[in-house]
């Protein structure tokens, strides 16, 4: 079961830097699993951990949350709010004891088409091991 | 000790002199074993203010609700309410302040001081008199509490029966007032999140299946989120009742309102209820541990937003409710804000 399996991966991606990082990784024709469903949001700072536990909820195996780097945010600070609430989140999910590798955060600017291809390999590789997630998973 | 003539001499004269319109305080219940919270408004009848272990509430829910009552009315009577504040209530009004909900002159602050002691918790009194019905509550000099059941008197230190919150307390007088009795005891607090240690400690799948018991059981009857001096917001994330989709409705409206929560108490929804309340909280909670003594079933919610009073605390160090100058968690940063865990 677990060698079939493959794992859902939604990822926040901020539109100024990560977005464009995975559209480069597209343009270059980079390889790199297809498990992941991207999700342009306007700025890392903008993702509710709303979005987070419903991702989770509606059956997500991983969720991923990427910005730009610090200092590189186009709204200047977006993403120094996110790095405090996304850590927050990180821990009140990990003190529930949902697996602490389901959850991720990354920087990945414009030009980091490779970086963002290793992340999601990473991420998949990581995930294949621990199954479907089920247990915030909605009964549908 | 607290010497309650003097407080209730102040109460008489700032509600003789009009300086409050009223004044929330504790008195003795009728019935329960635990004070009561006590509206007065007239200066003869401050002689019913009481301080004691058993004042449990946070009355500052009072506050936040009189001050959405005030958003409704044509003529609202501005002036402060007098309100005794423990040292958890104190830190509550401070957040209340932070968040400009309301200004410093909407309230009149009687402090009170638990000194080296706190309040009770009902559970732990009720473990140790092993189901016999309380009939009387009194307290000696030598810090025992004194519980006249049917079957005669138990006398127990206080010390044994304070609430788990209380023997965590890092603020054990008021940090704000108008006026202050009690003293200001400073005591030593070596392990301020001692609670979470159990949990912390165990691997996630056993913490998983802990929390998967637990909120389980809840059945959505949002007695936490009522008595939350910090849950005001005029409509939560967790209500969509006023919404229904029909065929009719239309891929915008249903954009436009999403329902983040399901109104079903089954275990994800309630996970995504309480997660959702958590975070909501964090950086707010001032750990009156109101939710815990309300919930009806039980659930040991007060560890949530303890854990994320601790996360603060740690990575941020980020204390709720001491001043309230400062900005709050949340909508500040650092540029040293630990960053470990991004790649």
């Amino acid at each position: 079961m677990t060698k079939d399996f493959e794992p859902k991966i939604v990822a926040f991606l901020c539109k100024w830097c990560s977005s464009a990082g995975s559209d480069l990784a597209g343009v270059s024709r980079m390889k790199y699993p297809p498990n992941v469903v991207p999700i342009t949001v306007m700025c890392s700072g903008s993702v509710s951990p709303l979005y987070i536990f419903n991702a989770f909820q509606k059956g997500a195996d991983g969720v991923l949350v990427s910005g730009c780097h610090p200092g590189d945010c186009h709204y200047i600070k977006g993403n120094f709010y996110a790095r405090r609430r996304i850590a927050l989140v990180k821990e009140l999910l990990d003190f529930i004891g949902l697996e602490p590798e389901r959850f991720k955060m990354s920087w990945v600017s414009a030009a980091e088409g490779t970086k963002y291809t290793e992340i999601i390999k990473d991420f998949v590789k990581d995930l294949k091991p621990l199954g479907p997630q089920k247990k915030l998973r909605r009964d549908l | 000790m607290v010497d309650i003539e003097k407080l209730r001499k102040e109460a008489k004269k700032i509600l003789k002199e009009g300086k409050v319109k009223y004044i929330i305080g504790y008195t003795k219940s009728s019935q329960n074993f635990s004070a009561s919270p006590v509206f007065i408004t007239k200066p003869e009848d401050t002689s019913r203010l009481i301080w004691n272990p058993t004042c449990v509430q946070n009355l500052v829910k009072f506050i936040v609700d009189d001050k959405q009552k005030q958003c409704k009315e044509k003529e609202p009577d501005e002036r402060p309410i007098g309100i005794m504040v423990k040292g958890c209530d104190s830190r509550a009004i401070n957040v209340l302040i932070q968040e400009k909900f309301i200004d410093r002159e909407d309230v009149y602050l009687l402090g009170v001081s638990c000194e080296e002691l706190g309040v009770l918790d009902e559970k732990k009194i009720a473990k140790k008199l092993k189901g016999g019905k309380i009939e009387k509550v009194d307290f000696d000099k030598k810090k025992n509490i004194i519980i006249s059941t049917k079957d005669g008197e138990v006398k127990i230190p206080i010390k044994e029966v304070l609430a788990e919150r209380c023997l965590e307390c890092r603020a054990n007088f008021p940090v704000i007032y108008d006026t202050l009795y009690g003293e200001k005891v400073e005591r030593e607090v070596k392990e301020p999140f001692k609670s979470l240690n159990q949990i912390e400690s165990q691997s996630f799948k056993k913490r998983w299946n802990f929390w998967a018991e637990q909120l389980d059981r809840c059945i959505r009857c949002y007695a936490c989120r009522s008595i939350c001096p910090m849950c005001y917001c005029d409509e939560c994330v967790a209500d969509s009742i006023n919404y229904a989709v029909t065929p009719e409705t239309t891929a915008e409206e249903k954009a436009q309102k999403i329902q983040w929560i399901e109104r079903s108490p089954d275990l994800s929804e309630n996970i995504g209820y309480h997660l959702i309340r958590a975070i909501h909280l964090a950086g707010r909670c001032i750990d009156c541990g109101e939710c815990e003594r309300a919930c009806p079933v039980d659930i040991p919610l007060r560890l949530l937003n303890k854990k994320l009073e601790k996360a603060a605390h740690e990575l941020f160090d980020y204390d709720v409710g001491f001043d309230h100058e400062k900005p709050s968690l949340i909508s500040s940063f650092k540029d040293e804000d630990p960053e470990d865990f991004i790649r």
